[in-house]
């Protein structure tokens, strides 16, 4: 039986012009999460966030860590509610008083937390988070007085329908991989609640988000970030047994040094002749998420997508130019039938095999309810260049893709 | 004046007698192969150590031989280092300066008196091979096995002929005097103590090869490795256990078990004939019509059949063509049902799934290499569990067919030498983000992937040598040159790496037969073993499981480590054992298929179906 709304709009609308409602949070320690507490923060809402403590750090410590990272203010960082618990967990692992009092005060639930594994060798954990967590936080978002619920899901929830793709809930059952099967039902579970208990219900669906387009920041390095990082590591492997070991191995593979001191790898990426990638800023999603938040009062569901994609010809070319290498190419399937793959291609194609759907990608993602309101705001997606990449590039270096993210200066 | 440091290290000698055979072809302390006694190998030297600096002994005449026999070679760092990653050399230099301060400041040398039984043990072996004197007991009075205390023996006696071991025994039979007999190889168990008399047999070594009866002569004090080698020679295999144990103690005990069981069986698919010294000093023989019958058994702990004094040993053929083949697998489940799967089929020789904590302390010089392996081959490669068998051409196409990805012998070659390599932060954090749809171990396995792999691991003798102290990497670069450190059947057949399993502590390893074909009954076991350890917080792990009797039974061992000489691991042992047996018993009398070990120590002659299908 579908009930009405938990708040009218007008009240709704007073309760974000004071900023007076605690939003609760999900995901907070993952890459959108908490990009997203810093922003709710930094724009004046109350935020509760939900962290895993795990055995290396407790909640605090790991979320204090991260947003250390933002530089966040001591004034912002006091105003921030970090609750200990877990998602997969039943009354998401929080303890019985502390989860009486986010019943009672819980005003809007931004849900991030999400297992963006493309593996069906993770089936299990994907399915873990982004149905069983779910499910948890609709329980909560159940029994609590929370009036919005703000889901974060993913363009590819499309799975493989071809052409365009609407602003809407996808009624699919052929899909790459758990990721988008999971998130696609996540969606229906999360409407069905909402429209029941007269949640507003907002769907954000980002297609592949980057760094920062202006400083190049990042706190993961998977996706686009991979395949160049695995491109250098050849080409850093080769070049020292070059140097080191005489070069006979790298002469079998076919590699060298070029006599402008650039290496030389024999690597063809598959590609087809049509479509590409598409790929946003963090930054990109991190002001139209609150945009729509703030401007879409009634809910709904918006991509937050790059209407244009991004050919996997010029970013193999990007890689080339600021790394110094010759010899990677992209190549048609039928390419590889006269010559077969080397060792190279196999580790690349072990990689990219869960990537390419994206890869090659045609569709076109539907924008007008989103766009409209983002042209209001005047929010643009920037479109992914030579100089965006080597910004983004030369913080994953700087940060050795991750692993002295947290060292001061980074 | 003790020094502390070397006291500290020689009360870690774990007593795995590995400095009593050459398996390094480094040669032996050399006063050990000459006096026999333990005492005179560095394991009782570290022993004596250890005792002198809890002050259970004075400085006595053998003592003072055995410090100055030790002419610090250096032989056994590089044995004990193999093994256990220590340094004993440390503990023989502490021993020869104590015992040398000791008489620079002209104190008394303890000289044990002859008393008239010592006299009459030495009139039936000579002078030489009968003491009681307290710096060699105390070598016999111990092991690291937490669950028995120390038994200080009257007497050591090291009969050279089946002759002189019924004299011995008439002679504890008229005096009343308990005996024990060990064959001298590694001892862990705590079983061989006394307080009366020790028979070693480390004299009684010959061994003698029956090509035309496909059998091997073998007296008691033959370890493992001794025996393989001569058989080796000749173009033969036998089973055998570790390489320290002697082989027919471990027979008698154990009934031997290792991965080649799953071809060769146990216990008494081992042997053609034996021959025995009963209790009384009567000797007899299994084939002799009225012997006791050995083959039958009994669910309960029972003495052995008397003092054995010669086994006669099946061998078994070698073709050209074996080489070691493993399986990767992410579960365990389904590497159990790989293994039983090759086992009905009878394809391969030796076989088992090993867990990631033996293949990586197996296969690392280290113990820091073993623990970076350890994490790596799961978390980057997606190996937990991988299938071993020997096999030969045909059935290693077999299991290719079977299994899809194999890490053959070449590939193993290059992850052995290439090791240290493969623990790169830049590799690992690759690897570990790579979202493939298929374990990463999959495309490992490629051929193609070979020549780019080469280029990771830089697989060579200097490249594993690496691994290790900078003044043992000469050393290990030469050991690593040979081919048969490579050689994966080579080194399962001579099992030299084995016992680096008791490297980081001792090992106290629980070994229960089961029904390969209940799947839950093994989980249940495995599970139970680490809730147990886990509530007493000892370190524990799956060990192997051998398929046996074509895939219907199989051995399973798991372990708990413990530091056995910090009283709280002892007390926590004390505490876990008392939870095992009762579950364990338990298991057995409900459960078709289960026998714990413990029930076949000493029956180890029987046939091995009178305890495999009670």
């Amino acid at each position: 039986m579908e009930n009405i709304l938990r708040i009218s709009k007008p009240k709704l609308k007073k309760r974000r012009r004071e900023k007076s409602g605690q939003i609760f949070l999900t995901g907070g320690t993952g890459f959108l999460g908490c990009h997203l507490a810093v922003e709710l923060l930094r724009k004046g809402y109350k935020v509760c966030v939900l962290v895993r403590s795990n055995k290396h750090a407790s909640a605090e410590v790991r979320l204090k860590k991260l947003l250390d990272w933002f530089d966040l203010p001591d004034r912002l960082y006091r105003k921030i509610r970090i609750i200990e618990g877990d998602i997969s967990r039943t009354n998401l692992g929080i303890e019985p008083g502390v989860w009486a009092d986010l019943l009672k005060n819980t005003d809007e639930i931004v849900h991030c937390a999400s297992n963006t594994s493309f593996s069906e060798m993770k089936k299990a954990e994907v399915e873990a988070i982004n149905i069983k967590g779910l499910a948890n936080i609709l329980s909560f978002s159940r029994a609590s007085q929370a009036y919005c619920f703000h889901h974060v899901s993913t363009a590819y929830v499309a799975g493989k329908s071809p052409g365009l793709c609407p602003e809407k809930l996808v009624v699919n059952d052929t899909f790459n991989n758990t990721y988008e099967k999971t998130k696609c039902q996540g969606e229906h579970m999360a409407w069905e609640i909402c429209k029941a208990e007269g949640l507003r219900l907002t769907i954000y669906r980002p297609s592949i988000v980057y760094g920062h387009s202006r400083t190049g920041r990042s706190l993961i390095f998977n996706a686009l970030y991979y395949p160049v990082r695995m491109a250098l590591y050849l080409r850093n492997l080769y070049e020292n047994d070059i140097l080191e070991m005489g070069g006979k191995k790298a002469e079998t593979m076919g590699v060298q040094i070029e006599t402008d001191g650039s290496i030389h790898l024999p690597l063809r990426i598959e590609v087809h002749k049509q479509g590409g990638i598409n790929l946003i800023p963090v930054d990109y999603f991190i002001d139209a998420f609150i945009a729509l938040m703030e401007e879409a009062l009634d809910g709904g569901i918006f991509h937050i997508v790059n209407q244009k994609s991004k050919k996997i010809e010029d970013i193999i070319e990007y890689s080339s130019r600021l790394f110094r290498m010759t010899g990677i190419r992209a190549c048609q399937a039928e390419d590889f039938n006269s010559v077969s793959k080397n060792a190279l291609e196999l580790l690349f194609d072990h990689y990219l095999v869960t990537y390419n759907p994206y890869m090659r990608d045609t569709r076109i993602f539907e924008m007008a309810k989103c766009g409209a309101i983002l042209r209001k705001r005047g929010i643009t997606c920037p479109d992914f260049d030579y100089d965006i990449f080597v910004r983004c590039m030369n913080f994953a270096m700087k940060v050795n893709w991750g692993s002295r993210l947290f060292t001061s200066g980074s | 004046m003790i020094n502390k440091n070397a006291a500290k290290s020689a009360a870690q000698c774990r007593h795995y007698a590995m400095c009593k055979i050459d398996f390094l072809e480094t040669g032996l302390c050399p006063s050990g192969p000459r006096k026999h006694y333990v005492s005179y190998y560095p394991q009782g030297r570290m022993d004596i150590y250890h005792a002198l600096s809890e002050n259970l002994i004075p400085v006595t005449e053998a003592l003072v031989d055995i410090a100055d026999t030790c002419t610090l070679c250096g032989i056994c760092d590089k044995q004990c280092h193999f093994v256990t990653g220590m340094r004993p050399v440390k503990v023989m230099e502490a021993l020869k300066e104590y015992v040398e301060n000791y008489l620079d400041r002209k104190n008394t040398v303890f000289i044990p008196k002859e008393d008239s039984f010592l006299k009459r043990l030495r009139k039936i072996t000579g002078h030489e091979w009968a003491t009681n004197d307290p710096a060699i007991l105390v070598t016999y009075a111990n092991d690291p096995f937490p669950l028995a205390g120390m038994q200080m023996p009257r007497y050591v006696v090291l009969p050279g002929t089946r002759d002189e071991v019924a004299a011995i025994i008439c002679l504890t039979n008229e005096l009343e005097i308990p005996f024990i007999t060990r064959g001298n190889g590694g001892s862990v168990f705590g079983f061989v103590f006394t307080e009366g008399i020790v028979l070693d047999m480390n004299r009684m070594k010959k061994i003698k090869i029956d090509p035309d009866n496909w059998c091997a002569y073998v007296e008691p004090g033959v370890t493992s490795f001794e025996l393989q080698q001569e058989a080796y020679k000749c173009g033969f295999r036998v089973n055998t256990a570790e390489p320290a144990a002697t082989v027919c103690g471990n027979i008698v005990c154990t009934g031997t078990f290792s991965t080649w069981a799953n071809v060769y069986g146990t216990s008494a698919d081992n042997f053609i004939d034996m021959e025995f010294v009963d209790r009384h000093g009567k000797v007899f023989r299994f084939n002799d019509k009225n012997a006791p019958n050995v083959f039958a058994f009994e669910h309960k702990v029972l003495p052995s059949p008397g003092t054995c004094t010669e086994g006669v040993l099946k061998l078994h053929p070698m073709t050209h063509d074996e080489e070691g083949i493993f399986i990767p697998f992410s579960e365990f489940d389904k590497a159990v049902d790989f293994a039983r799967e090759l086992s009905q089929r009878r394809i391969g020789l030796a076989l088992a799934v090993l867990g990631s904590h033996y293949i990586s302390t197996f296969m690392s010089p280290s113990e820091h290499l073993a623990d970076r392996i350890k994490e790596i081959f799961p978390e980057v490669l997606g190996i937990n569990y991988l299938v071993f068998a020997v096999a030969d051409t045909y059935d290693r196409d077999a299991i290719k067919k079977m299994a899809g990805a194999v890490i053959d012998s070449r590939l193993m070659k290059m992850i052995m030498l290439g090791l240290p390599r493969l623990d790169d932060e830049e590799l690992i954090e690759i690897m570990r983000n790579s979202e493939g749809n298929n374990p990463p171990y999959e495309l490992l396995c490629r051929t193609e992937i070979l020549p780019l792999l080469e280029v990771v691991l830089r697989p060579s003798p200097e490249t594993i040598a690496g691994a290790v102290d900078d003044d043992l990497r000469d050393f290990y670069v030469r050991l690593y040159s040979r081919p048969e450190m490579m050689d994966v059947v080579w080194l399962n057949m001579f099992r030299i790496v084995s016992s680096r399993m008791s490297r980081r502590k001792h090992m106290i390893a629980f070994l229960v037969y089961v029904p390969l074909d209940k799947i839950d009954v093994i989980n249940h076991i495995n599970a139970e073993f680490r809730n147990i350890a886990d509530v007493h917080n000892l370190d524990n792990d799956f060990g192997f499981l051998t398929p046996m009797d074509l895939g219907k039974r199989a051995i399973l061992e798991y372990d708990y480590y413990i530091d056995h000489t910090d009283e709280i691991e002892k007390q926590k042992i004390f505490e876990a054992m008392d939870e095992i047996e009762p579950w364990l018993d338990g298991l057995a009398a409900k459960t078709k298929g289960v026998t714990w070990l413990k029930y076949v120590f000493s029956q180890g002659c029987s046939r091995k179906e009178n305890f495999l299908y009670r």
